[in-house]
C-alpha cells in the first residue's frame, strides 16, 4: 500500500518531514518495508488540516505527536 | 495584458510571473483575478476568444501553484494536460495531399493492406476509420503526396503515455508517463504543461526558516553571457536562501561511487545503468522492471547534494533547480531517502529573479565548487566520462570496460531492450532522455548554440582539479551516498 504525505508549504511547517520521520521508523519496526511505500504529493489543498496524510483517496489530518496512533488505526488494520 | 504576438513560452513566463509577485507579496488570494487581469478583452489575441484565453490562463495558473489543472480532477503526475489549451489536433494520422497526381501506378493503393485508399475525381483519399495507420502508402507514393500528421504530443511520447478522448483532447496515461516533458516542449499549442513547488519555495523564504538552493550542471550558460556560478549565488541569495550549492559535487561523488559499483559489477559479471537521470530510471521502473536490479544503487547527484548540505545544517530545506521537469516527481518520490525537499526549473528561476527584481551581476568573481568532470553530467556522455575518469583517478584501466552513451529517450529504450534480452555487450549504460543531456532540458531558459557558447567560455575557466581532489574538500561531510 501506498501512504502518501502532502510536502506543500503549509504541510511542511506543520511538520511533514517528522511525520515521513516518524512513520518511515514505525514501517521499519513492524517490518513491513516491502508492504508499505511513502510518497510525497503537491498541496492536497486542505491546509487547515495538515500534515495531510493519504491512503486509497482518503484524507487524514496526522501531526508528528498523532503519528504512532495514525499509524496502528489506519496503516496496520489495512496491512493485516 | 497579453499581447497578440504572445508565444507559448511567454504565456507560461508571465503567468508563473505574477503567481510569484501574488506569492511575493503575500496576496495569493487575488490569484482568481489574474485571468481577467491577464486577457482584459474585448478582443482576443491568440486563440478564438477570451473565455478560452482566461480559461486557459486559469488552469496554468492552477498548475503554477502545483494544482491539478482541473479542480475536479487530481491526477498525480507532474506533467498535467490543459485539456482547455488542446486544440483536438486532427485524428486521421496519414492524409493525401495537394501533391497527389492520381497517378497511373497506385502505388498507394496497392501498399495498403486494408483496402483503406480508394481514388476521387482528382486524388487519392484515405479512409479514416479503416486506416491502420501503418504509413506504408506514405512510404510507397513515388510524389511524396502523403503527410504523415501525427500529433505533436502522441509523436514526442517516448513511451506511448498519450491517447485522446472521445473529443480530441490528450490525456496521459500516468501509469507509462515518465515524466521527461518531451511533449511540453513539443505541443505547438501548449496544452501540456508541469505543476509547480514554486509558491511552495516563496512562502518557506518568507517564514525564515533556512532554505538552501543546488544548482544542477546545467545551470552554466543558461543566464547569459558571463552569469558565473559566483554570480547565480549572489542572486540567489537575494531571493533569500541562505546559500547555494552546485549539484556537480555531487556528481563528483557518484562518479565515485559508480566507478566502485561497475568495478565490482564487473568482477562479478553484472551490467548496470547509471541512476541520475529521473526520467531514464522512471523508463526502467515502468517500461523495463525486469532489469531494475541493474540500476546503480547510488543516489543521484541531486540527493547526495541535498545529503552533503544537510549533514552541514540539520535544519535545511533543500531545493534543487535544474532544466529538468522529472526531478519534480523525483522529490516526490524520495521523500524517505534525505533527498531535496523541493524542485525548481530554470524557467522558475528566471521567474523569480524577475519577480524580486534581481539582476545578475558579470562582474562577480568565478567560482568553482566541482570538478569539470562533475558538471559535464549536464551533457549527453558526460556521466560515464567521469565515471571512466574517477576509474582512472584510482589507478586502474578505464579501458577495461565498455560504456553505452544512450543520448535521449529512444536510444535509451534501445539499449535497455538490449539488456533486458541479456545481449548487452558494454558494461554500463549511461542514460539520459534528453536529447544532448540535460543542457536540453525542457525547463531550460534558453537551448541552443548561444547557451553552448555561454557556457563554453565559463566552463573555460574552470581548474584542472581532478574528482578526489576536489572531493578532498567536502571529507569532513559524513553520510551515505545508497539508496536507503
Amino acid at each position: 500500500m501506498t501512504i502518501t504525505i502532502c510536502i506543500g508549504s503549509s504541510c511542511h511547517l506543520k511538520g511533514s518531514r517528522e511525520v515521513i520521520r516518524n512513520l518511515e521508523e514505525l514501517v521499519e519496526r513492524n517490518g513491513l518495508q516491502n508492504k508499505v511505500e511513502m510518497e510525497g504529493s503537491f498541496c492536497l489543498n486542505q491546509c487547515v488540516k495538515g500534515v495531510c496524510v493519504k491512503i486509497e483517496d482518503q484524507i487524514y489530518s496526522v501531526t508528528p505527536s498523532t503519528t504512532e496512533e495514525f499509524f496502528k488505526n489506519e496503516v496496520l488494520t489495512r496491512v493485516k | 495584458m497579453l499581447e497578440k504576438n504572445y508565444n507559448l513560452s511567454n504565456i507560461k513566463h508571465e503567468v508563473l510571473l505574477e503567481v510569484a509577485k501574488l506569492a511575493k507579496n503575500n496576496n495569493l488570494s487575488d490569484v482568481d483575478k489574474l485571468p481577467y487581469q491577464m486577457i482584459e478583452g474585448p478582443q482576443s489575441n491568440f486563440r478564438c476568444c477570451i473565455y478560452k484565453e482566461r480559461e486557459i490562463i486559469s488552469q496554468r495558473v492552477r498548475l503554477a501553484q502545483g494544482k491539478s489543472p482541473s479542480p475536479t480532477k487530481e491526477n498525480k503526475n507532474i506533467v498535467q494536460v490543459i485539456s482547455s489549451a488542446c486544440e483536438g489536433c486532427p485524428i486521421a494520422r496519414y492524409v493525401v495531399t495537394d501533391n497527389c497526381q492520381k497517378c497511373m501506378s497506385k502505388k498507394c493503393q496497392q501498399a495498403c493492406k486494408f483496402d483503406a485508399i480508394s481514388m476521387t475525381k482528382d486524388r487519392a483519399y484515405i479512409e479514416a476509420s479503416i486506416c491502420k495507420e501503418c504509413g506504408a502508402c506514405a512510404q510507397a507514393c513515388p510524389y511524396n503526396a502523403i503527410a504523415d500528421l501525427m500529433r505533436p504530443c502522441k509523436r514526442s511520447c517516448p513511451v506511448d503515455a498519450i491517447s485522446m478522448d472521445e473529443n480530441n483532447i490528450v490525456i496521459i496515461n500516468e501509469e507509462r508517463c515518465i515524466n521527461c516533458g518531451s511533449c511540453i516542449k513539443d505541443c505547438p499549442f501548449g496544452a501540456i504543461s508541469d505543476r509547480s513547488f514554486m509558491v511552495d519555495v516563496i512562502k518557506l523564504i518568507q517564514t525564515g526558516i533556512p532554505v538552501y538552493a543546488e544548482v544542477a550542471p546545467a545551470i552554466e550558460g543558461q543566464f547569459g553571457k558571463g552569469i558565473s556560478i559566483g554570480a547565480l549565488r549572489e542572486g540567489i541569495k537575494k531571493l533569500g536562501f541562505v546559500d547555494m550549492y552546485e549539484a556537480a559535487i555531487g556528481a563528483d561523488i557518484v562518479a565515485v561511487n559508480e566507478a566502485r559499483e561497475l568495478i565490482r559489477a564487473k568482477e562479478d559479471g553484472h551490467k548496470m545503468t547509471t541512476s541520475c537521470c529521473p526520467a531514464f530510471v522512471n523508463m526502467i521502473k515502468k517500461h523495463f522492471p525486469t532489469v531494475i536490479d541493474c540500476v546503480s544503487t547510488t543516489v543521484s547527484p541531486m540527493t547526495v547534494t541535498a545529503r552533503l548540505i544537510k549533514s552541514a545544517h540539520p535544519d535545511a530545506v533543500v531545493v534543487f533547480i535544474g532544466p529538468c521537469i522529472a526531478k519534480k516527481g523525483e522529490v516526490l518520490e524520495s521523500v524517505t531517502q534525505d533527498s531535496a525537499d523541493y524542485a525548481l526549473t530554470f524557467e522558475e528561476l528566471d521567474v523569480l529573479f524577475e519577480a524580486f527584481e534581481i539582476n545578475l551581476n558579470t562582474e562577480e568573481r568565478y567560482l568553482q565548487q566541482a570538478s569539470i568532470y562533475g558538471k559535464q553530467f549536464a551533457s549527453s556522455g558526460g556521466v560515464t566520462k567521469a565515471v571512466v575518469q574517477a576509474i582512472e583517478e584510482e589507478g586502474l584501466n578505464s579501458e577495461d570496460y565498455k560504456v553505452r552513451q544512450c543520448n535521449g529517450a529512444d536510444e535509451c529504450k534501445k539499449a535497455l531492450m538490449i539488456l533486458k534480452s541479456g545481449k548487452l555487450p558494454e558494461d554500463i549504460i549511461e542514460g539520459m532522455a534528453c536529447v544532448g543531456g540535460c543542457m536540453n532540458g525542457p525547463a531550460s531558459r534558453i537551448t541552443g548554440p548561444v547557451t553552448m557558447r555561454n557556457r563554453n567560455e565559463l566552463l573555460d575557466q574552470t581548474d584542472g582539479r581532478g574528482i578526489h581532489e576536489n572531493l578532498n574538500n567536502y571529507e569532513k561531510y559524513n553520510f551515505s551516498v545508497h539508496r536507503k
